[in-house]
């Protein structure tokens, strides 16, 4: 197998695009990739083939035309890839898995989300209707019951809770693409409108449109685009039950625990050589149980972690120093896409005033939910400078 | 509202009866299926068991953001029901709390099993199981009335 390497990565600025069309946010993204390839790039020639990260929520992306209609790559294998709240990191992978193959030397990844033309179709999901789920469960309340079993078994305060929240929209007030640039303190997150007790507003990632493209090449092709490629280490993709053994996880996530593992494994590393991670921080206990979760520290430990500044910006293992989820957004088809650029970004020593000590390695991480409360798929990447 | 979602389940939904894997012990509620959910024997064997009326709050939330046609708060639980005859595993279920204040529900908390309306299908009313702390441990409450 070869390997694969990141070339080249391109964002939009997250947040809420209604004058923008679907088209607008894939073209925006496409234009920015195209516009960051060190060496340049010739899309027509030197793209084999896409991967296409999106839920479609807005309904107007479906396959990969729209991609092919989008950035004018036509006659090209374009292959829509959906995995819940993974999609966008499950497509990196997909990309990489081509190259590593050999069945193409160059791949195009895209994700893209219009998360806000259609609020009403994201609680409408809450399933009103199952007897057996309970009326109109949502999400906060999915990842807001680990949140009340964390506490109970192992002391985590909610203070220690609100601390992610903290922590990333400190971070994402340094990050030129986060949607919802401001800071806060613990009171304002625990004093914030509840929305799922225990979780409240700030607690919450919000609804965000955003769309982001990355370039992978494999060995032979990555320096004609740059002198500086970034090598897709290893991966791991989970999929659970939507009700594994009736969620018999109460505090974790054991989809992460698993994808995480094999990601380690590929890579050759293990949790405590991550340098700088992008993780699923869709409500701040969803990070706090990560921590556990990719190993950065023991079960239970979750909340010493953060309060204790080990994933500050300056800690030991910075976590989502773009903000993450909770301040930059999480427009489902781009986060993972994201998360790969903003690591690319930081193994390159680009990523501005979040960037942290001289990072070798870099791990993404998301998390998909199902049905019920078990996280169904978890999806991690580990990125490492050559 | 799907009709006919609410008819495969209806069975299970109007009674506790859970479905045990022969192989590893789990026990589904309310579904019964040819895979197990938990150690993915495949095809599984399940064999019906009744579950208890009284069982163990394992977590939960108060949800007050919700589409306007819900009430909140919502409490919503996960339950541990024991099986009637107190052997194997417990069903672990997600439940709507009823009758009971919030101040009344933590992890640990007992709460009973009750047969209520959930909503309306069209003009007819469905019904299956909330749960709500047990009336006989409420001060001031005469007894459980049942």
């Amino acid at each position: 197998m070869n390997d694969a390497y990141v070339v080249g990565a391109g964002m939009i600025d997250f947040g809420e695009h209604y004058d923008q069309s679907f088209d607008d946010l894939l073209e925006s993204a496409y234009l920015a990739l195209l516009d960051d390839v060190d060496h340049g790039i010739d899309p027509q020639a030197d793209i084999d083939a896409a991967w296409y990260g999106t839920i479609d929520i807005a309904g107007e992306g479906s396959s990969g035309a729209s991609v092919a209609h989008a950035t004018g790559l036509f006659e090209k294998p374009i292959t829509r890839v959906e995995n819940a709240c993974a999609t966008g990191s499950d497509a990196f992978r997909n990309a990489s898995l081509a190259v590593r193959a050999g069945a193409a030397d160059v791949a195009l990844v895209i994700g893209a989300e219009k998360m806000l033309d259609d609020t009403a179709g994201l609680i409408g999901s809450a399933a009103l209707e199952r007897l057996w789920r309970g009326r109109g469960v949502t999400m906060p309340a999915y990842f807001g019951m680990r949140a009340t079993r964390h506490m109970d078994q192992y002391d985590t305060t909610r203070e220690q809770i609100a601390q992610v929240s903290v922590k990333n929209h400190e971070n994402g007030t340094k990050y030129p693409h986060a949607h919802q640039q401001f800071e806060c303190s613990v009171k304002d997150v625990t004093e914030s409108p509840t929305v799922s007790y225990p979780l409240n507003l700030y607690d919450c990632c919000p609804v965000t449109d955003g769309a982001c493209a990355v370039l992978v090449a494999n060995e032979d092709r990555a320096r004609e685009f740059t002198d500086d490629p970034i090598r897709h280490a290893g991966f791991g993709l989970s999929s659970d039950s939507f009700q594994r053994g009736g969620d018999a996880a109460l505090t974790n996530f054991p989809a992460s625990r698993h994808a995480s593992r094999a990601a380690y494994e590929m890579a050759g590393i293990a949790p405590g050589d991550v340098d700088v991670a992008e993780v699923h921080d869709c409500f701040s206990i969803t990070e706090l149980v990560t921590y556990e979760d990719l190993g950065f520290c023991e079960e239970g430990q979750g909340g010493q972690f953060v309060e204790e500044g080990r994933s500050a910006l300056d800690g030991d293992t910075p976590v989502n120093p773009s903000g993450g989820l909770l301040s930059k957004g999480h427009p489902i088809g781009a986060t993972g896409v994201a998360q790969v650029a903003e690591i690319y970004e930081q193994l390159r020593g680009e990523a501005g005033d979040v960037q942290v000590d001289d990072p070798q390695v870099g791990l993404q991480h998301n998390i998909g939910i199902g049905r019920n409360a078990t996280g169904a798929v978890s999806c991690v990447n580990v990125l490492q400078r050559p | 509202m799907s009709g006919p979602r609410y008819h495969r389940t209806r069975a299970q939904d109007q009674r506790l009866v859970g479905f045990e894997c022969t192989d590893c012990g789990w026990v589904a509620y309310p579904d019964e299926r040819r895979t197990c959910k938990s150690c993915g024997a495949a095809p599984a064997e399940f064999e019906e068991v009744a579950l208890a009326t009284r069982g163990e709050i394992q977590t939960f939330v108060v949800q007050q953001y919700l589409p306007d046609d819900i009430e909140t708060p919502q409490p919503v639980a996960v339950v541990d029901l024991p099986q009637v005859d107190g052997e194997g595993e417990a069903a672990r279920v997600y439940g709507l709390l009823t009758e009971s204040s919030l101040e009344e529900i933590d992890v640990g908390t007992e709460v009973d099993a009750r047969f209520r309306e959930m909503f309306a299908d069209g003009t007819r009313p469905v019904n299956s199981f909330k749960f709500s702390v047990p009336r006989a441990d409420k001060a001031g409450d005469g007894g459980d009335g049942e």
